[in-house]
């Protein structure tokens, strides 16, 4: 699967990073039990700092997406149950958003439409 | 004699010289990186082809000027040593003034064309690619150092057999040509700088497999096949040389313990063969890295020609919609 950065957005690099493998993993592009590249050689692909790299990763692995085995590098989860804390801070990030849209002026089907467009989008491209 | 030496060194000299623009990464033009799409520029082109020419021109009349001058006044070895390190280094001097002449002409029309505007910088890599990486293991080399390390102990342990006169150089045909005094020291001199340069070669292996796999943005396919045939054959070639050197290093150091021990075998002619497969080895290197990435029909052009297609056909399927 393909990465791609880019270093002058306003989107932090290590978020670039973590956004892209989950889409990824949305996509089945990666499946759970894939390892992910060492966080060394990974940053020396990319050309970035290691620091980076690995921010991203533990972003990841707090969200229960990888798991970080010392010394075999980073693993795909096998999908989870969906449970309490995940639900729970997905409505966090979600509701600023959906508080946004509905300030801009979008109405409750425009945002219902907009999910399920991505929804396919994503399920599509497989 | 010598100014067939001076000759020969300046030629190869020139040779370089004159393809470094063709040498170099197609994107970095004198120095400057280029967009992919603007490096078959005119202007481009032409700053190039001005280099070689002026620098294979100038430097042929002056070769040309030293062979007359050498052949009609027979100046003697010295001053045709003394003109021949001159021109080589006019050469040298020569070429790298003209190159950052077109260095300054090319960040010129780079900023005049605008060529970075409009352009956003990505970096890009594959997740998978280290799992292509077919680099053989860093412990592999490990086994001609064992070799050397033996040789070392046989070589202690065989101490009095050696010679009061330890050979220090050899000849291209394999006969020792210096020497020096028998010392603890000396004897295992040689079987200790093969250990240095084996120890070198590891090195260069762990650095070339912690290096980043670069793929460029607009040919990611392209890009991966050539970075990691570069690293699969590297480690490939650095493996062979580092076991060549390690046997004829060995059979230097077991001639000057037994010397009839290799007496009208074939080994004799170890060091042409040395020469010889190192040669072929690092040609077919170069060639088979250089050819890596010509294969694949080119991806940007692909990628064109695919949004074009679809294009087409969505316009197409306007024009016939059923009203």
């Amino acid at each position: 699967m393909i990465i791609r950065i880019e270093p002058d957005s306003d989107i932090p690099i290590y978020e670039q990073i973590s956004n892209q493998i989950v889409e990824g993993i949305a996509r089945g592009l990666i499946q759970p039990g894939d390892s992910l590249p060492s966080v060394r050689a990974f940053a020396a692909d990319l050309g970035i700092n290691m620091h980076t790299v690995n921010k991203s990763y533990h972003l990841l692995e707090k969200k229960g997406i990888i798991t970080i085995v010392p010394k075999s590098g980073a693993i795909i989860s096998s999908p989870l149950d969906f449970n309490e804390i995940s639900f729970g801070r997905l409505k966090a990030v979600y509701k600023p958003l959906i508080a946004e849209s509905l300030v801009v002026g979008m109405s409750k089907e425009q945002i219902h439409e907009l999910i399920s467009s991505i929804i396919q989008d994503i399920k599509k491209r497989n | 004699m010598t100014l067939a030496i001076f000759l020969f060194i300046s030629i190869i000299l020139l040779g370089i010289q004159t393809a470094i623009p063709f040498l170099v990464k197609r994107t970095i033009i004198f120095g400057i990186t280029v967009p992919e799409k603007h490096i078959k520029n005119e202007q481009l082109l032409s700053y190039k082809k001005r280099y070689t020419l002026l620098v294979s021109l100038l430097s042929l009349v002056v070769l040309a000027g030293y062979v007359i001058w050498v052949l009609g006044t027979n100046p003697g070895e010295e001053p045709t040593v003394l003109v021949g390190t001159l021109i080589q280094f006019g050469i040298i001097l020569f070429s790298l003034s003209l190159y950052f002449f077109f260095h300054g002409k090319t960040v010129q029309l780079k900023r005049k064309n605008n060529w970075m505007e409009n352009l956003k910088q990505v970096k890009v890599s594959d997740l998978s690619v280290r799992s292509q990486d077919e680099m053989i293991p860093w412990y592999l080399f490990l086994l001609p150092m064992i070799v050397t390390v033996g040789v070392i102990g046989y070589t202690v342990f065989q101490y009095d057999l050696l010679p009061e006169q330890i050979p220090t150089h050899w000849g291209i045909n394999g006969e020792a040509d210096a020497f020096t005094e028998k010392t603890p020291m000396s004897a295992i001199l040689m079987p200790l700088t093969l250990l240095a340069m084996q120890v070198m070669f590891l090195g260069i292996h762990i650095g070339k497999n912690k290096s980043g796999i670069k793929l460029s943005a607009t040919g990611t396919n392209a890009s991966r096949i050539r970075q990691l045939t570069l690293r699969k054959y590297s480690s490939w070639l650095m493996f062979g040389v580092s076991f060549l050197l390690t046997v004829l290093f060995s059979y230097f150091q077991f001639t000057t313990i037994h010397p009839d021990l290799f007496a009208g075998t074939a080994m004799v002619a170890a060091p042409m063969i040395f020469l010889a497969v190192t040669l072929a080895s690092t040609i077919a290197f170069a060639v088979k890295v250089g050819r890596s990435d010509k294969h694949p029909v080119d991806e940007t052009e692909e990628a064109i020609n695919r949004l074009r297609r679809r294009f087409i056909l969505e316009r197409r399927s306007l024009l016939f919609q059923p009203k």
